[in-house]
This record gives C-alpha cells, structure tokens and sequence, in this order.
C-alpha cells in the first residue's frame, strides 16, 4: 500500500511533481502511466526518500520509508537499472544488498536462478546489456520478498521473453496480495499487464482508475459498417446522440449505437449489409486523449524538408 | 539465458532487518569485491615498504658519515668521530629521524589510501550504485558510518604491517652501516603504531571529501590539495617578511598531522599532542558538513 498526499517536488523554479495524491492497493497491479518527463520516476524516487519533497508526503505500507526498520522486506524498487557498481559482479551486488538486511545468502543464489542470471552472475555488471542490467535490478529489488514492488520501466531493454516474464511476475505477486506499481511509458505494456492505472501528465494526476473505466470513459465505441447502400442506411441511423461517418464508399463509421441496433435497422429497411465490425478503443487513444495538454517533449510533424533529427521525441 | 516461466519468490527471505552489523558486513563485502581495490592495497604495501627500504639506506648513510667524520658543528673537531646516540641526534637535528624509517614511505600511503577513501563513496555516486545503497539504507548515516570504520581499520592495519615490514627490512640495512636498530630505540615503537593512526585520519577526509563533491576527479584533487599544496603554499608565503606566515603554515593538515608522528617538542613548534588535536580539527571540518550533505540533499 502507497499513499500519497499532495506530493510535490520542484527543482529551482521547475516543478516536476505538482501536488499528486493518489493511492496504490495491495492485490493488483497498478499502472503509472505518463510521458517523458511527465514525473514518474521523482515520484517512486520520493517514495523509497532518495529524493526529499518539496511538499506533501507519502507513505509505504502505513509509514514513511525511512522509518522502517526493514525497508528491503518492505518495499523492492528498481528505479534504476544503473544503480550498480560496474565493476563489482552481480552476486557480489546482491550478496552486499543482503548483508545490509541479514539475508541468506541461499536467498541470493534464489533471486539469482528466478530472473535468470546465473550464467552471468559472476561477471562485472558494467558488461551486462541493458536487459541484463534491468534483471539485476529486478533481483535486488526481490531480495527481501517484499510486501510493496516498485518498477520503474520495468521492461525497457528486455527481450520478449523477458517482457512476458515481467508481465507473469507482476501479475503473479499481486496474485499473492502484494501492492505492485510499476511505470511505463508504453500504453500497450499497461493495457496487459495493470488491473488499474494512474496517468500523469506534467506532474499532475490526469486520471485514476481502473483500466476498464478508462478505456470506455474515453470516448464512445465506434462501429464500422460496409453496406451497399451507404448514404441510406445513414439516414435511417442518424438520430440524438448518433454520429454517422463517412470516409470511403460503402462505409460507415457510427458512434453512438451498438451493432445489432445497426443490423436490426438495415434488416427492416431492406439494406444489404456485409461487413458489422465493433471498433474497441484502444489503451493508445485513451491515453493520447488523456496526455495530449500535458505532453513535455512534443515532436515536430515530419515535413519534407525536417531533417532526421526531427524524429527524436518519440510522442506527438 | 533461460527464464523460469513462473516466477515464484517460493521461500520468504528471512533476514532479521536491518541492523548496523549487517551494514558493516556489506560496506565489507563491497569493498573487498572490487579488484582495483585489492591491487591499491597491494601497491600501497608495496610502495610504502620501498619507500622505506631506501630510506633505511639513505639514513643509514649519513649517519655513517656522521659517526666516521663527525657533524660540522660550530665548536666541534673536524674529524672527531662521533658515537652512534651521538650521530642520530645530531641528524635528528636536522630533521633526519631514524626512529621515524619505518614510516618514511608514509607520504605514498596517504596519497594512494586517500584517494581509495575518496573513490570508496565517489565511485558510488559515478556509477549509480548510491540510490542502491541508500534504499536498502534509507537513514543513510549508517552506511557511512560504515564505511568510515572498513576504511579506518584497512588503513591503520595496513599502514601498521607495512611499517612493522619495513622496521624489519631496514634492520639488516642499517646493521651495516654500524647501526643497531631496535624496538628499543627512542621512537620506534611510537612511530610504528602512530603512523597508520595518521593514514587513517587522511582516509577519514578522503570519505568525507567524496561525499560531499561526489566526484572522484573533484575529491582527489581537493584532497591532494589539501595534503601537498597547501603545504608549499604556507612555505612560500613563509618567505613573507614577519612571523604570521611561518606559523600558519604548522596548521595545515600535513604538517601538524605529521608532527604527531614526531616524538619530542622541536623549538617554536606545535607539540605532537597539539599537532594530533588540530589534525582531528581538519577531520571533523570536512566530516560534519559531509553527514549534514549526505542525509539532506537528494542521491
């Protein structure tokens, strides 16, 4: 359990969290979501109290961090798949993040087997590829099997291999009745992964709910309906709160109506209908709804003359 | 590389907390795990015990001389021989202890353990490796604290066996030149286990100056500042007419620490007891503000 209160952290006259409030719940996994910059990793940093807030607090499992006696078995936070030593190997890591807590070192060898690096445990982990590293993280982040996991871009750098074991391991833990938060940037990652999420955008909370809720508060289902009698069927459609679309001939796009209404109209009017498809919102246009005030880094739109460059920045 | 497919965290962790022995059992095993700094330790044994090898020579040398021809004192007879107490004084006089060769090679000792301690916490902050340490210990003071006893202890024990290593290298050196050296010579023994206290003082300040500039280049270079320059720095200024500047310059760090390793009160100089007392001056200067830094500022 995470709760945090009007939490805030400014750098100078830049605020990267401003004020958030939220609540993260044992037994599920809970997204957060937002773009670059948009304040997820200030915010898990202040939760573990690498960083200081500037207003607000948060607490962890009912107190702040730094008052646990055990903080290890308490929380497991990768937040960084850099913070090792590059010299030092992988077991020599996780053997000293143990010591601190009077972990078994038999629990080290475990973490070591579970996120699949005992091929590589015995070299320096400035060798290791950015999946490697994200592992290691992911294993001193579950040496103390703790209560609370906090992922900070968990799958970046893996594999597919490895991103599905990510998914299994959260999804697994909040089976346990453990609190897991993790962050990310891919709107696609969430939408498999978190049975609730928190979006933010430019420090701010921009929604908090459960996935479902999200996806259908965002704008209402479309259906797609190929017919031979386009313009006519949408007359005989059109009503309050019905929108009818047209991009290409012989087909219709239709907010506001389920697709058997669309069919049981066409079969009394006589229309030859050949194609009835329900659009699901995506976990993609909810979120670009959601953020699209609150992007920090907006690209360019391409334009012939844009150099490469443009490119950089990767949401519009 | 394999993955098991379900990842059970099947056995609990157990462990008793966090307590300050587990701390000091890690800031161990991370200090101990690194192959730069086992090949430091090595050189710095190796180093401070040449050092003195050849100083062991070099005074054996001129107190040689100064037993066969005697010192060229005002009064005395040219070619008088001198006796062996006689001959040490007299080159103790002019600043040539021999009490002090199994330390001579210390200068080396500082420099490379000082810039380990810096690097002990600086290199942390470089590679990422601080945000590890500070979440499994969020009260941070005591993983320095930690940290300051690995150091302290490694220095002292280190800087004691290179000395004891050079006390008895230079005995048969010294023994043919005609000069029998002893536990029992004034000094010695005083010289042996003092000089790691000093090292460890520097080392102290190498910890404390990498914490509070988080670089490894920055900390080394104030601390070589600190130990070296300063100490040219006050001597030039000694040329400065007037008696302000020469006695600034006993206050320094190396000179007053040093004169803690000096047995004896030299004319308008700070006592070894005073010298130690503002060596311990210089340490908490730098420790204090880097504790207040390390448990404030963000990591």
């Amino acid at each position: 359990m995470i709760e945090a209160v009007n939490l805030a952290k400014h750098y100078g006259s830049k605020t990267a969290v401003d004020g958030v409030t939220f609540t993260v719940r044992p037994g599920m996994v809970t997204g957060f979501l937002g773009p670059n910059g948009a304040g997820k990793s200030t915010t898990m940093r202040m939760i573990v109290g690498l960083d200081k807030p500037s207003a607000g607090s948060v607490t962890v499992n009912g107190k702040p961090y730094v008052k646990h006696h055990d903080p290890l078995h308490q929380v497991g936070a990768l937040l960084d798949a850099k913070a090792v030593h590059t010299s030092r190997s992988a077991y020599n890591h996780l053997l000293a993040m143990a010591a601190t807590h009077n972990i078994a070192t038999s629990r080290v060898n475990e973490v070591i087997d579970m996120t699949g690096l005992a091929a590589v445990a015995k070299k320096k982990a400035g060798g290791f590829s950015l999946g490697m590293g994200q592992r290691l993280g992911i294993a001193s982040a579950l040496l103390g099997d703790p209560q609370t996991l906090i992922l900070d871009e968990p799958v970046n750098g893996l594999d597919p291999e490895g991103v599905l074991w990510v998914r299994n391991l959260a999804r697994h833990l909040a089976g346990q009745g453990k609190t897991v938060f993790l962050s990310s940037h891919l709107m696609s990652e969430m939408s498999q992964t978190a049975d609730h999420l928190i979006v933010i955008g430019r420090g701010r909370i921009i929604a908090d709910a459960p996935i479902a809720e999200i996806l259908a508060g965002s704008q209402q289902a479309k259906v797609r309906v190929r017919t031979a009698e386009a313009t006519r069927l949408g007359e005989l459609l059109s009503g309050t709160g019905v929108q009818v679309q047209s991009n290409e001939t012989e087909t219709l796009e239709v907010t506001g109506v389920d697709s058997r209404r669309i069919a049981q109209v066409a079969l009394e009017n006589q229309v030859l209908v050949y194609e009835l498809t329900p659009l699901a919102t995506s976990l993609e246009d909810a979120y670009f709804d959601l953020t699209k005030d609150s992007v920090e880094y907006h690209s360019q739109e391409l334009d012939d003359a844009a150099p490469a460059g443009a490119l950089e920045g990767t949401l519009k | 590389m394999s993955t098991t497919t379900s990842p059970a965290p099947s056995a609990a962790a157990g462990g008793t907390g966090l307590t300050f022995s587990g701390v000091l059992r890690s800031e161990w095993i991370k200090f101990r795990s690194l192959r730069s700094t086992q090949l430091l330790l090595l050189f710095t044994f190796v180093a401070v015990v040449g050092v003195g090898t050849i100083a062991a020579f070099l005074r054996g040398t001129i107190i040689h001389q100064l037993m066969k021809f005697g010192a060229e004192r005002p009064g005395a007879v040219g070619g008088h021989t001198l006796t062996m107490d006689q001959a040490i004084s007299a080159a103790g006089a002019q600043g040539i202890n021999i009490y002090g060769t199994p330390i001579a090679g210390l200068q080396l000792g500082i420099l490379v353990l000082g810039a380990l301690a810096v690097l002990l916490i600086s290199s942390e902050f470089g590679t990422g490796m601080i945000r590890s340490t500070m979440t499994a210990v969020p009260k941070r003071l005591p993983t320095f604290l930690a940290k300051a006893i690995v150091l302290v202890v490694v220095s002292y024990v280190l800087t004691l066996l290179a000395a004891f290593a050079t006390f008895l290298i230079s005995i048969p050196i010294l023994h043919s030149y005609g000069i029998s050296m002893s536990l029992g010579l004034d000094g010695v023994v005083y010289s042996i286990f003092m000089g790691g206290v000093y090292v460890a003082g520097v080392a102290l300040m190498g910890l404390s100056l990498g914490t509070l500039i988080r670089s490894s280049a920055g900390g080394v270079i104030v601390l070589v500042a600190l130990f070296f320059l300063l100490e040219i720095a006050t001597s030039l200024l000694g040329l400065v007419p007037g008696d302000f500047w020469k006695y600034v310059g006993q206050y320094v760090p190396s000179v007053a620490g040093g004169r803690m390793l000096e047995i004896g009160d030299k004319a308008a100089f700070i006592s070894p007891l005073s010298g130690g007392l503002i060596f311990l001056g210089w340490i908490v200067l730098v420790t204090v503000p880097a504790v207040i830094s390390l448990k404030t500022r963000d990591v």
